[in-house]
């Protein structure tokens, strides 16, 4: 399976709504962020998480946001969160405004 | 006039005494879809969620730890689950208040039982009579 995503693209994590079981943390839905790291393909997690392992398999990436961009009062602009999502929980990034 | 110490000291009992903000509910027969939302927040998901502040301290692991943590392992070497099936038993699914309340590893061997009992492997009593035959052989009774 080919990768959507390259290295340096600016993404959005998508707002879907979860129940039971997620590792997409909620404070990154809706978000802007950029592709630092791909992976190889796996299951994912919400396949995984009930030992389906017939389930869906996608390439995964680590996305970097910009701390201020996930915390409306995060005052040190330089800082960053890494965190890892699997390929259907990313869309192309929203237009800057 | 207090010295720094004790100022830090005061700012740290008041923050374990500070009020909190609940709603209490008990089985009732209507919710708004904003309150089905905020149940269904996943409660591993903790991000970003207010807390007062946490004392760290230095823990090494426990005997039983590492017991239940090479149990969940050779588990997972034997295909009989894998961590994200422990992670969804152990976190999600206890629900907030054990989530929050049971110890790290006590929640590791909860989500054991819990997989065992769903995928039968073991039934509910010979869980609960293994149990009983432990606790009295801890109490120094005969099983």
């Amino acid at each position: 399976m080919s990768s959507r995503y390259n290295v340096g693209d600016r993404v959005t994590i998508r707002e879907q709504f979860s129940i039971f079981y997620t590792r997409t943390q909620a404070y990154t839905r809706g978000r802007m962020g950029t592709v630092v790291q791909q992976f190889e393909t796996g299951l994912i997690p919400e396949d995984e998480a009930y030992g389906n392992e017939d389930g869906r398999v996608e390439p995964f990436y680590k996305v970097r946001f910009r701390q201020a961009d996930l915390w409306p009062e995060y005052s040190f602009p330089a800082d960053t969160l890494e965190t890892e999502f699997s390929e259907s929980w990313l869309l192309p990034a929203r237009e800057e405004p | 006039m207090s010295q720094p110490a004790d100022v830090a000291r005061l700012k740290e009992q008041i923050a374990a005494i500070e009020p909190a903000i609940r709603t209490p509910l008990d089985g009732p027969y209507d919710i708004t879809n904003d309150l089905f939302r905020t149940l269904m927040q996943i409660d591993h998901d903790l991000g970003g969620e207010p807390a007062v502040s946490v004392q760290y301290l230095e823990k090494e692991e426990l005997d039983w730890e590492l017991n239940v943590y090479v149990t969940c392992e050779t588990l997972g070497w034997r295909h009989v689950w894998n961590s994200e099936e422990r992670r969804r038993l152990g976190n999600c699914e206890l629900g907030r208040t054990m989530y929050l309340g049971i110890p790290y590893y006590g929640r590791w061997i909860l989500a054991v039982a819990m997989m065992l009992l769903d995928k039968h492997h073991i039934t509910l009593p010979e869980l609960t009579d293994k149990m009983d035959e432990v606790r009295a052989r801890y109490e120094g009774r005969a099983a």
